[in-house]
């Protein structure tokens, strides 16, 4: 009996508290997909890259047990290539041009070998193929009745750091597969989109007599001066309706918190603490998080708007010095070491203001700069080492960490 | 006593075994559509496309105060660039912007140039921080330093209104390598001339 009882004890500390085991069941659990490419136009390069950017997209969706070998086969074929007979799932497509040019995929889903669902993609500029792949993996989570992952086909905007006094705001996708640069020369910060249709974005601008923050449309690349500060000028968060503004200014040589109102074109001061009050973000309930180093040391705050209290919302840690919100949610970076002559662990945390629960997101190195995307079902962030900046999506239902490097030059901030 | 005591283990076990079970995906294997669609209109706008490799690039107007500085100075024999080579950079320590001992000779010196030989310009405080965080915060140090260098200025009595600050985070370092020394060089105020 006593063997008994010991092993029953045995099993449930050596497994049962032990997350990686779930994972591991997860994995061999996932229904196997395979991608079959029928494609006979367009050169290898592009066809290598829509294949690994799809399989990239697919493994991120977090369904599957996602076979990464390329499978050539006829797209019209009506059964699966012989190594895909097994497979629960098959994505297979093509991708073709139009007499004008115009850039087509055709997809089909089989499941069991059996076409479950077809779609067609086009798009005029052949050179934004990445965000057909993106599309098709976005209908591909919809088929399987996940969550929606909108933000898989946002755009993302980073400014990236080329070298000493020069910084660019490039529009790429999520994995940075695709990047265009939009703004150059000089050192342009921080940029925001300003609107959800991803027409218009801020930035701001160090290369005036004061910093600026622009607006740019990314049609035309008009640009209008929105508002200047002494010492610095951010755009921290725009609202979900783009029609308010939490900025970063010192017109005395202290940053505070403003609420900007874009049609009134008028700033209202919200923090007045005598030290550093940076990194607004909108949450639910007109509350607004916060960086303040008002205890000493930087760490999370928020306050309501037209209210003077000011709560601080995080206990842990001598140094959490950025942050993203989303309604009730708020993911924070905190530094983990504090050390003046070594590399430094920064790590990514979720904490919810409702029950003040803490869940650590990142394990280790440099990651920063996050950002919770418009449904906040997903977080966005910056993975620095020694060699290369990285992109993160951090998918917080599935609890998965995707990285994405950056070719060249360092990422300074994102938005999405 | 110990058969409830084994009762609850066998019900702890299987709560914990519990967890680790999975659900597949919710598919549903009744559905088979057919939709002809095109890409969203986000993508398909002509915004990112139309302008690639031409007017689109937003072409900024870098240091463009200062250029008019070095041209009005160059009527007079030295310009407002080599003028402010005679200012010195303040360093600070890491995660600190007060000003420490060895550096109040810095603003000292500054000071003089200031009242002197750049007495017909403003005098741009430009803080910069090392490579450990290109958040606000860490552009709010970078400010927090100017901010300890104008009052320095101020106190040795150069005129508030001729000084403005800018902070530039991370994005100016002089080192790039990965040392103490490299970082502690980037922890610093640069002084430039303008108009």
């Amino acid at each position: 009996m006593r063997i008994l009882l010991n092993l029953f004890f045995f099993i449930a500390l050596a497994f049962g508290a032990d997350g990686s085991i779930e994972v591991v069941k997860k994995v061999d659990t996932l229904p196997s997909l395979a991608i079959e490419d029928g494609t006979t136009a367009y050169d290898d390069s592009l066809k290598k890259s829509f294949f690994k950017t799809l399989v990239s997209d697919v493994n991120v969706l977090s369904f599957f047990n996602v076979d990464h070998h390329p499978y050539s086969t006829q797209f019209d074929n009506t059964s699966v290539v012989l190594e895909n007979k097994d497979k629960e799932y098959v994505i297979r497509y093509k991708i073709f041009e139009d007499s004008d040019k115009t850039f087509n995929v055709s997809m089909k889903i089989l499941q069991k070998s059996v076409l479950v669902k077809t779609k067609n993609y086009k798009i005029k500029n052949k050179n934004l193929y990445v965000f057909v792949a993106h599309a098709m993996a976005y209908d591909l989570n919809e088929y399987m009745g996940g969550e929606p992952v909108e933000w898989m086909k946002r755009k993302v905007l980073i400014s990236r750091l080329v070298s000493s006094g020069q910084s660019e705001i490039v529009v790429c996708d999520y994995t940075l597969t695709f990047s265009q640069r939009i703004v150059k020369g000089g050192i342009n910060l921080f940029p925001r989109w300003a609107n959800n249709e991803q027409t218009k974005f801020y930035y701001t601008s160090l290369n005036g007599r004061r910093p600026l923050l622009k607006e740019v449309e990314i049609a035309t690349g008009k640009t209008s001066d929105i508002l200047s500060s002494d010492g610095m000028m951010i755009c921290s968060d725009v609202s979900a309706d783009g029609k308010k503004l939490l900025v970063t200014m010192a017109p005395e040589g202290q940053p505070d918190i403003y609420l900007y109102d874009v049609a009134v074109k008028k700033s209202t001061r919200l923090t007045t603490f005598q030290g550093i009050d940076v990194n607004g973000q909108f949450m639910s309930n007109n509350r607004v998080a916060f960086i303040s180093n008002r205890l000493g040391y930087p760490n999370l705050f928020s306050l309501t708007i037209g209210s003077n209290a000011v709560q601080q919302l995080v206990f842990s840690g001598k140094s959490n010095s950025s942050c993203s919100a989303f309604n009730d949610n708020v993911v924070y970076k905190a530094r983990e070491s504090s050390d003046v002559f070594e590399a430094n662990t920064f790590n990514l945390h979720l904490i919810s203001t409702q029950n003040g629960s803490v869940r650590r997101l990142t394990a280790n190195g440099v990651n920063e700069f996050p950002r919770f995307s418009r449904e906040g079902d997903a977080v966005l962030y910056v993975q620095e080492s020694s060699q290369q900046s990285s992109i993160g999506v951090i998918r917080l239902k599935f609890n998965k960490n995707f990285l994405f490097p950056l070719i060249y030059g360092k990422i300074q901030s994102i938005d999405w | 006593m110990k058969k409830n005591v084994i009762l609850s283990s066998v019900a702890v076990a299987m709560l914990l075994f519990s967890g680790c079970s999975t659900n597949k995906p919710t598919v549903d294997e009744t559905s088979k559509t057919t939709a002809q669609t095109v890409v969203t209109p986000a993508l398909e706008s002509s915004s990112i496309n139309s302008n690639s490799n031409s007017g689109a690039t937003v072409a900024s107007d870098a240091s463009a105060a200062e250029n008019a500085a070095n041209n009005a100075a160059s009527n007079s024999g030295s310009t407002a660039e080599d003028i402010a080579k005679n200012m010195t950079s303040v360093y600070f320590d890491f995660d600190k912007f007060d000003i420490r001992e060895d550096m109040k000779a810095n603003v000292t010196n500054d000071v003089n140039v200031a009242k002197a030989a750049a007495a017909a310009y403003s005098v741009k405080l430009e803080g910069n921080c090392d490579e450990w965080g290109s958040d606000e915060y860490n552009m709010a140090l970078g400010l927090k330093r100017a901010q300890a260098v104008k009052t320095g200025l101020i106190s040795e009595g150069v005129d508030a209104a001729r000084i403005s600050m800018v902070s530039l985070g991370k994005s100016a370092p002089v080192c790039t390598d990965k040392t103490k020394e490299c970082w502690s060089k980037n922890r610093r105020v640069d002084f430039k001339l303008l108009p």
